[in-house]
This record gives structure tokens, sequence and C-alpha cells, in this order.
């Protein structure tokens, strides 16, 4: 009568990873802070209204810490992409139609993961032997590392499905509350501001100006953070429903 | 009289974006001010070269256009459907001016040889008004979606849709923000 042991099927839990997956948001978010941010030296970054020179001073002196840094940021970053798995299985509650918006969530959380690695690779780059290279390469490396950073507009592939899904959601007490994907929605469409590092060396709209590196910043960890706690939140609830559906069946 | 007394519906999520959006700006006008003390004279010698009366006249459009879709709610809340599209057909097409309007000024300012890097005044010129383009546009979007809702929906419906009035309060925050653009940019250098 062994063999009849495995008959009864094993209660599935649909929910099984997801909440680790969830905390790669949070975890990633604090590694950004301190490998990217503290260690990259990009609290705040160099000016682009510095003189090539200038720049590949303050590059060759800090080169050890920012290759510390980005290589820490390198090896994390890929986490952004789990979270998004946690979240598209949040969004997939919410979904009624089918999977488009979780689906192209995840595809911007990948491709953030891109907008980490790629202009983290030009940083390390210029740091990696700048007492030999000439300082306008320096300083072009890094440069496109910030161009590519600031401007790629990868994350709001990500936000916009994500806030429809969390406006649209239907539950009497929405999975993430509304005003979240209010704000996340904001927060996409003002990520389209950092474009204007293109077009400026210095004021507000530069790379290290009030507007386009402190507030755009800010806003995009606010919403990280946030999202990160809501999800959290959101995971724990769905598997309580699942295995109270469990019971009842 | 508790009997008379009606739960007052949530508020619509909305709100958070207007609140978020318009502490943006807030910021973009704080901004604006403390880079216009560090030179006064050359953004209030720049800001005389504005169009005074295409301002204005925007100004008066999109405030028409807001008082429309104001009534067409109303009227929407009223169940009269039928009012309600026309009003907003009406907005909308008020509102559409502005658009024309906007595309005729930048394009005296390029062909005088005034662009976003002509100087700091300039940039902000083009970046505030076309971050509040920007806007206008999604209103526009809005308001034909609106309109396309209330023409579904038929005359004598009696069910409301749900997200009319975010909608509405969309373009009153579009409004309002250029209230607060046309005298910053505008005005100012008159007073």
């Amino acid at each position: 009568m062994a063999e009849f042991a495995y008959a009864r099927p094993l209660p599935r839990n649909p929910y099984r990873y997801v909440r680790a997956c969830a905390w790669a948001g949070p975890i990633l978010l604090v590694a950004t802070l301190l490998f990217w941010g503290v260690l990259g030296q990009n609290v705040p970054p160099y000016s682009a209204s510095l003189s090539a020179d200038a720049l590949a001073g303050q590059v060759r002196s800090h080169a050890a810490l920012i290759r510390a840094g980005m290589v820490g940021q390198m090896i994390f970053s890929g986490l952004y992409l789990v979270w998004g798995i946690a979240i598209a299985k949040v969004m997939e509650a919410v979904e009624e139609d089918n999977n488009v918006l979780s689906t192209i969530q995840i595809w911007g959380a990948g491709f953030t993961v891109l907008v980490f690695e790629v202009p983290c690779a030009a940083w390390l780059a210029a740091a990696f032997r700048p007492d030999v290279m000439p300082a306008p390469v320096i300083q072009m490396l890094y440069d496109m590392g910030w161009l590519l950073f600031d401007i790629a507009y990868l994350t709001a592939l990500q936000m916009v499905p994500l806030a429809i899904c969390i406006i649209n959601d239907r539950r009497a007490v929405p999975l993430i509350p509304k005003w979240l994907g209010w704000f996340t929605l904001w927060v996409a469409i003002s990520f389209l501001l950092p474009a204007l590092i293109a077009f400026f060396y210095s004021g507000p709209f530069a790379r290290t100006g009030l507007l386009n590196y402190w507030v755009e910043f800010t806003l995009f960890f606010v919403f990280w953070l946030l999202v990160g706690i809501y999800v959290i939140k959101a995971v724990g609830r769905l598997e309580r429903e699942h295995r109270e559906q469990d019971l009842g069946a | 009289m508790p009997d008379t007394q009606i739960a007052a519906p949530p508020p619509p999520g909305i709100w958070t974006f207007i609140a978020a959006d318009c502490a943006g700006f807030g910021i973009f006008f704080a901004v604006f001010m403390s880079e216009r003390m560090n030179n006064p004279v050359l953004f209030d010698k720049s800001a005389r070269l504005l169009d005074l009366r295409l301002g204005l006249t925007n100004t008066l459009i999109l405030i028409s256009s807001s008082w429309l879709v104001a009534m067409a709610l109303s009227a929407a809340d009223a169940g009269r459907v039928r009012k309600a599209k026309l009003l907003m057909m009406g907005g909308l097409a008020v509102g559409s001016c502005f658009a024309v309007l906007k595309m005729t000024e930048y394009a005296h300012k390029f062909a005088a040889g005034i662009t976003p890097t002509t100087n700091d005044f300039f940039s902000f010129y083009f970046i505030l008004t076309g971050v509040h383009f920007l806007h206008y546009l999604i209103g526009l979007v809005v308001l034909i979606a609106m309109i396309l809702a209330l023409h579904r929906q038929g005359n004598g419906a009696s069910e409301r849709i749900p997200w009319l009035e975010a909608g509405g309060i969309y373009w009153h925050m579009v409004d309002l923000l250029w209230l607060f653009l046309f005298p910053m940019l505008y005005l100012l250098p008159l007073r």
C-alpha cells in the first residue's frame, strides 16, 4: 500500500519562495545605498561642470572605493529582477483578464538591472586604471555611465503597469493602497525630467542638480522603499488567504 | 438629523497624484524664484520678451475650459448625460486652442533665435511650460476618454462613471498650475 501514500496531492503553495523574492527589493535598496551611493562616491556624483582634469583627479583619488562600490553593486543588482517577480505575483492576484501588466512589469524590472549593470561597468572602467588613462577618457566613461543611468526610461516600464494594476484593484481592502499606485504613476512621469541632464552641465537640471539628482533619486528610493514594504505585506496576506481557502476546501 | 447624513465617499486616489504633482511644481517654482534672485535683471529683461497677450489669452482659455468641464460634471451628476457630453466637448474644443497658441508662441521664440539654451530664464521658460504642456496633453487624452465614456453610457443612465470626477480634478490641476506659471513667467517683470 506504500505507493498509495502519494495519491493525495500535496497542498500546493502558489506563494512558495515569493516572500524571499519580495525581500530582495529592500535588501538591494540597502546594498545600493551602500555600494552605489556611499562607496561609489555618488552622494552626490561628480559634477558635469568639472573640467576633465578635475573630474579625473577626483576619480584617481577615490579609485579604490569606487571600484569596491561598483563591484558590489554589479553583484547585487540582479536582485531587482527577483523583486520584480514578487511584485508580479501580487499583481497576478489583482489581474482579472490576462497577465499583460505583470509581464511588462517584470521586463521593466529586468531592464532596470541593466540600467545598474552597464553604467556601473562604465564607472568601474573609469576607476580601473585611472593613473594611466588620459583625463578626457575618464570623463567620457563617467559621463556615459550617468547619461545611460539617468536617461534610460526603463524603470517606468515597471512603474506604470504596477500603478495601473494597483489603481484597478477591486478588493474592498486593496492589496496595495491605491494612493501608492497614484504616487508610483507620478514618479514614473517625473522620471522624464532626468532626460534634461543631456542639456545641462550645472544648475537644477544637471546630473548633480537639485531637481535631477536630489529630488529624483529621493523619489526613486521612496518609491522603492514603500513598494518594498507593501509588497511584503501583500504577499503575507495572499499566503494567509490561500491557507484559509485551503482549510475551507 | 442623523438620518439625512450620508457617509462621504472616500476621496478619489487621484488626490495623491495631485498632491505629489503640486508639490513637484512647488519645488519648480521655488527653484525658479531662487535662481531669479541670482540674476533678477536678466530674468526681467528676458521675461519682457514673452508675448503677454498670448499668455493672457491662454489663461482665459484654460479657465473657460475648466469651467465647461465643471459644468459637464454636475450635469453628469444630475443624470443628464447628453448635456454633460456636449459641455465636455466644449471644454475639449476650447482647451485645444491652448495648444495652438502655445505652439505659435514657441515658434515665434525659435524664429527670433530664442531657445532653451539662450539663458537661464529661457531654460526655465521652456522646461516649465514644457512640463506643463505634457500635463496638458495628458489632460486632453483624459477629456477625450471622458467624452467616449459618456457617449457609451447613453442618456438616462443612473450609474455614475467612477473615474469621471478624477478626470475633472486632473483637468482643473492643469488649469491651476498655469495660473501660477503665467504670473511667475510673464507678469513678474511688470510689477
